[in-house]
């Protein structure tokens, strides 16, 4: 295969990914799953575990992440480009054309009441985000929940919050503030 | 055009702000509403952009669309505030760290997957996401909220459930969020006809 073949073949697959990954990155997993192990090949399903474990710890939004990874190991550059570009192409455009319908119609009822809707749907959304997010803190790869860290993690997310809602600080220094706090705290072993 | 002369910032001070705030947060946090969060600390409390409601709005679009949602976030925030430049700001703001990060890992990886405090360090500010969340769930719950209560809290149970129980597509339930919405307009309408 030449590298132009590969390096549209990459594009199509991420642009199919970026086109149907609705509802945040962990929705986008399985999709990324889907185009690149069992449909194109590119990937071992063993290098897709290390991509997920990758995505994990490293920052920067996951889809762009995994984008960027198998990209860079089908093609190098060019493929992480062709690979970050698919995956944004299909939601940058609806973006804008839903932002300029909003934009052209906001005062009326019909787009006014669209809008409350898909803000409670955004709310609901976020909820559940939150609570599987909050669940992998408190007993994180399915472990069994303790009693102490269940105790250690409320109590940093209550104190984070009255940072941010309060204190009105804002989240970047307070996030770099929990994830520095977590490593003193395991390293003083608890 | 939007606006762009709203609080007194040049044409170049808003794309700097804007290529920095999502170029910062993508550069640490790996959560879309990450994103979120900062940009409303950024402009709607700090630089007076966006009022709250504004900002709220974008949120409820940004759902509605596919990808990832840091990059449709920062299309929509960067154009209101200084149009189609500004989203080319905001979004190369975002994908540049994952490149540069990625592209770097991508040799490596390894010894960066098996060091135990990257991952310690990576937990510990997913406490902090959980937070941030809550308070921008307060901020939407408060706007949803304002004329009436049972209407948003049956769409916000309904919505929830969806994704929790079944594991559908969100694009269904957005489709179907767009129906209700509109169908509660039609009946606004018809109520007010008729009196």
């Amino acid at each position: 295969m030449s590298d132009v073949t590969l390096i549209l073949r990459i594009f199509v697959a991420f642009v199919r990914v970026g086109a149907l990954a609705f509802g945040g990155a962990y929705a986008a997993i399985p999709l990324v799953e889907q185009e690149v192990v069992t449909n194109a090949g590119f990937m071992t399903y063993s290098e897709f575990v290390d991509l997920l474990a990758l995505d994990e710890i490293t920052p920067g939004p996951i889809l762009i992440n995994s984008a960027t990874f198998v990209g860079m190991k089908l093609a190098g550059i060019p493929g992480a480009v062709a690979a970050t570009l698919g995956c944004i192409l299909v939601p940058c455009i609806v973006a804008i054309s839903l932002l300029f319908l909003f934009r052209k119609y906001k005062d009326t009822t019909l787009v006014q009441s669209i809008v409350l809707t898909l803000k409670c749907m955004a709310l609901a959304l976020i909820v559940s985000t939150m609570v599987k997010l909050g669940m992998n803190a408190v007993m994180p790869e399915g472990s069994t929940v303790e009693v102490v860290r269940t105790a250690y993690v409320m109590a940093v997310m209550c104190a984070a919050f009255y940072l941010m809602h309060w204190k009105k600080l804002s989240p970047l220094p307070v996030m770099l503030g929990c994830g520095a706090l977590n490593v003193v705290v395991t390293m003083l072993g608890m | 055009m939007p606006d762009m002369t709203q609080g007194g910032e040049g044409l170049l001070r808003r794309l700097t702000a804007l290529f920095l705030a999502t170029f910062t947060i993508s550069a640490t946090a790996n959560s879309g509403y990450a994103i979120i969060a900062v940009m409303r600390d950024d402009f709607v409390n700090k630089r007076r952009w966006f009022t709250e409601d504004e900002m709220n709005d974008y949120i409820a679009i940004v759902q509605s669309c596919p990808g990832p949602m840091a990059v449709t976030s920062s299309m929509i925030v960067g154009y209101q505030a200084a149009g189609l430049l500004g989203s080319f700001a905001a979004v190369l703001g975002v994908i540049v760290p994952p490149f540069a990060v990625m592209a770097i890992v991508t040799v490596f990886y390894q010894a960066i997957v098996s060091n135990p405090y990257v991952t310690v360090f990576m937990r510990g500010m997913q406490m902090g996401v959980v937070a941030m969340l809550l308070d921008v769930c307060i901020g939407l719950f408060r706007d949803a909220t304002k004329k009436s209560l049972a209407y948003p809290l049956v769409v916000m149970a309904l919505a929830f459930l969806y994704v929790r129980i079944t594991g559908c597509s969100i694009m269904w339930l957005a489709l179907g969020c767009g129906v209700a919405g509109a169908v509660k307009a039609l009946l606004i309408r018809r109520e007010v006809e008729a009196r």
